[in-house]
């Protein structure tokens, strides 16, 4: 079992992964064309105050001395505060409201991923014929073969313009206000014990969570799909079939948890994906999360928002991987941690 | 394939430090060419110095991800080759050394254009 | 000059031999599934071209207010409000036309230009970097290889999108820059293919013979390596190419790719993402990611056609 000594060697590999990232953003934003303190100041300010505000900023010291500054403030978690999304605030409380958001949609759309990729991947694995495999594959290519940013608005057309079964975009009818506690809406909705207000949440986070999950069902399910095959094939299962220890049932469910180790792990690796469309999931179904955060800080090049939510997104894939790990362990016992 | 890294997977502690050593230096002298080179080409020392920092800045954080990311998805990535991605010889320990030896090219190279910076810009 | 003949030789019958060994044509031409993907593939070809030729790229780009009818559904289908009244019933605006009066249709048609033009170019760039690093991987081995290929490992474990959009922070916007972006996401796969061609080649003893004859020079590596990763290259190709279509289109539609009125899906589909979904104007999101999803399907089609046709027990054993 999963021993405090793993979990905190894990957590401490935090470091250098916020390291890493930070000096890479902190690159990336040195080697992009913008200037921060014309951003700042706005595209008609004169050149005079362009100046002041680089003088203020320390742009004019040193690149190893900004560097030194970078890193010295980022360790006490201030990333400094916002050019122009937010102008002047402090991106961590930036960060705090939109992060939640983000969360909540990913979280689900993982799960929609996992209890749909799983049995997919299971049928796919023992059910094995021309027609079915035929099937599969033509659906799995055509799945990928259509991006987030087509079959969100398709979704859309039809389950919420022709079908009107759910809302189109936002995440709660216009007739709440719930006072954020935690900032994820199902929760928060929850807790202050307001069901209209939850099923309305809920019927808001539905279709973009589905269309996000979709993604990592695909993965998961072929993932899936192999793993048990090659379980299937493994002698110990041919002979317990012919020795006919228990029914085929028993033999697939002991089958099942050794094909499921393998699935878990990769959950952990894809969750970045799964980041990478929810900024595109964000853009179409209007959701105001990281997502779009950052599309729009790279847009307008408000500097000190792109660091933060890259940071933020970098936490979240390496958190996600901990749990995959915590999971494995319980998995698979036999791995000494 | 296997046997290969198993002999380089166990290389004395000298060896190890000769090759980050080269690293290094390798790093320190690319950035010490790039930042007069970048001024040759009628840029301020400034910009050479930014940039070039930058680019190495950007290998050093990229390799400590690298790093970090072979420790703790390397099961994951171990899993993933051997039923999608069709390939078998990736190893955590093999990546982790690349990339200790990526990460300090850039490092070598963050010191190089400091150094390089501060050289040039006596000069000029 | 005698030395230069007889390692052509020698590879020449490399090749031909793995071409008998695996009839990799006709097997693919079997595989009904892949020959449709080419006869998509083939038709959007067709489409693009006639769209680069016979399409006035002006005025499928600037305000059509005025010319034609402003927000219409396809005119096949009968009239929404009254002013499109003339024209429904028709094949006059067979997608409708948009809030600047355009004409979806062609423009549509031209988006398939665009597309293959820029995913071509993708495509064939990250081609060129990866079989590069991929023969100097291979043919320097030891940590040179290590260095090079853990780093493409790492670059290849980074979700593609979030990458391409690091990178385009750092090139800035357009098209162009977007190629490049993409370029770099996707060197890493090219790479890893050619690599591991290369060792088997690397490996195979008429390379050994070859050096035997004092071609150590690198370029004969080059034409000795190239022929036989020729296969796996262009599966990667093919794949490489729905996802370079898919992910210009995704930069285009975050508002990073084409400039505003160009005719290029994404950006088609983002303008009828933000104004015509929440009041039910379908037709502007609709053709577009159509005729994406279509050409996408084609090139996954066949490229996993001749993954099948290059190498049947991999179907068996991975997938």
């Amino acid at each position: 079992m999963i021993s405090k000594r793993f979990v905190i060697k894990r957590l401490l590999l935090l470091v250098p992964v916020l390291f890493g990232v930070a000096t890479f953003v902190f690159a990336i934003l040195h080697l992009s064309p913008g200037d921060p303190a014309r951003v700042i100041a706005g595209q008609r300010a004169s050149e005079e105050f362009v100046r002041q505000i680089r003088t203020e900023l320390g742009l004019n010291d040193p690149i190893w001395v900004q560097y030194g500054r970078f890193l010295f403030e980022a360790v006490q978690l201030d990333f400094g505060q916002s050019y122009q999304i937010q102008r002047g605030q402090p991106v961590t409380e930036v960060l705090r409201y939109k992060l939640p958001v983000t969360l909540e949609m990913a979280i689900y759309g993982q799960l929609f991923g996992i209890l749909l990729g799983i049995p997919a991947g299971l049928l796919g694995a023992v059910k094995q014929d021309a027609v079915s495999d035929h099937v599969t594959r033509i659906g799995a290519l055509t799945g990928i073969s259509v991006p987030i940013y087509w079959s969100g608005p398709l979704v859309i057309l039809l389950f919420a313009q022709v079908l009107g079964w759910f809302p189109a975009s936002g995440r709660i009818a216009s007739e709440f206000s719930i006072e954020p506690i935690t900032g994820v809406i199902t929760f928060d909705t929850l807790i202050s014990g307001n069901f209209a207000a939850f099923q309305s949440a809920a019927m808001h986070l539905l279709l973009p969570s589905l269309v996000i999950g979709i993604y990592s069902m695909a993965l998961i399910s072929r993932m899936m799909r192999s793993s048990m095959l090659e379980v299937i094939r493994q002698d110990y299962m041919r002979t317990a079939r012919a020795k006919g220890q228990g029914s085929k049932i028993t033999v697939m469910k002991h089958g099942f948890q050794n094909a499921l180790i393998p699935v878990v792990t990769v959950i952990g690796i894809q969750f970045g994906s799964l980041l990478g469309g929810a900024v595109l999931t964000e853009t179409v179904f209007g959701i105001a999360g990281i997502g779009t955060l950052l599309v729009r800080a790279i847009q307008v090049g408000d500097y000190p928002i792109v660091q933060g939510t890259v940071l933020t997104f970098a936490f979240l894939f390496t958190m996600v991987n901990l749990l995959v790990d915590i999971t494995y362990s319980y998995l698979d016992p036999r791995i000494e941690q | 394939m296997a046997s290969d890294s198993a002999d380089e997977s166990s290389p004395t502690l000298r060896d190890y430090a000769m090759l980050i050593g080269r690293a290094l230096a390798l790093g320190a002298v690319l950035a010490g060419v790039a930042v007069p080179l970048v001024v040759l080409s009628g840029e301020s020392v400034r910009f050479a110095s930014e940039k070039v920092f930058a680019v190495a800045a950007l290998v050093f954080g990229f390799s400590i991800l690298g790093w970090s990311g072979s420790v703790f998805a390397g099961r994951g990535i171990e899993n993933f080759q051997r039923y999608i991605g069709g390939r078998s010889d990736w190893s955590e320990a093999d990546s982790r050394r690349a990339m200790m030896v990526l990460g300090s090219v850039g490092a070598g190279g963050m010191v190089g254009a400091s150094l390089t910076t501060a050289v040039v810009g006596a000069v000029v | 000059m005698s030395t230069q003949t007889e390692t052509e030789d020698v590879g020449d019958r490399g090749v031909v031999e793995r071409l008998r060994a695996s009839p990799f044509l006709s097997q693919l031409l079997s595989n009904r599934l892949a020959v449709a993907g080419l006869a998509i593939i083939f038709g959007m070809l067709a489409i693009g071209l006639y769209a680069r030729l016979f399409i006035d790229l002006q005025s499928v780009t600037t305000s059509q207010i005025g010319t034609n009818p402003n927000v219409a559904p396809p005119s096949w289908l009968g009239p929404k409000e009254a002013q499109v009244v003339t024209d429904y019933g028709t094949w006059a605006y067979p997608f409708g036309t948009d809030i600047q009066s355009r004409d979806i249709f062609r423009r549509v048609l031209y988006g398939a230009w665009i597309a293959l033009k820029f995913g071509t170019i993708t495509v064939a760039a990250s081609t060129v970097l990866g079989v590069g690093l991929g023969i100097i991987a291979a043919y320097y081995g030891d940590i040179t290889d290590n260095v090079i290929m853990r780093t493409m490992d790492v670059l290849l474990a980074f979700p593609s999108l979030l990458l391409a959009l690091a990178l385009v922070a750092i090139f800035g916007s357009g098209l162009w820059k977007v190629v490049i972006a993409l370029t770099l996401v996707y060197t890493p796969r090219f790479a890893r293919v050619v690599r591991g061609a290369a060792l088997k080649v690397l490996e195979d003893e008429y390379i050994e013979a070859t050096e035997a004859l004092g071609a150590k020079d690198p370029r004969v590596l080059v034409r000795h390596i190239l022929p036989n990763c020729l296969a796996p290259i262009t599966v990667q190709s093919t794949l490489n190419f729905g996802l370079a279509i898919i992910d210009i289109a995704a930069l285009s539609f975050l508002g990073f790719g084409s400039e505003a009125g160009t005719p290029e899906w994404g950006l088609m589909l983002a303008n009828g993402v933000e104004l015509g979904l929440l009041t039910g104007d379908w037709w502007w999101s609709f053709f577009p990611g159509l005729f994406l999803a279509i050409t996408v399907l084609g090139f996954n089609l066949l490229g996993d056609g001749m993954r099948d046709a290059l190498d049947p027990r991999m179907r068996e054993t991975v997938d």
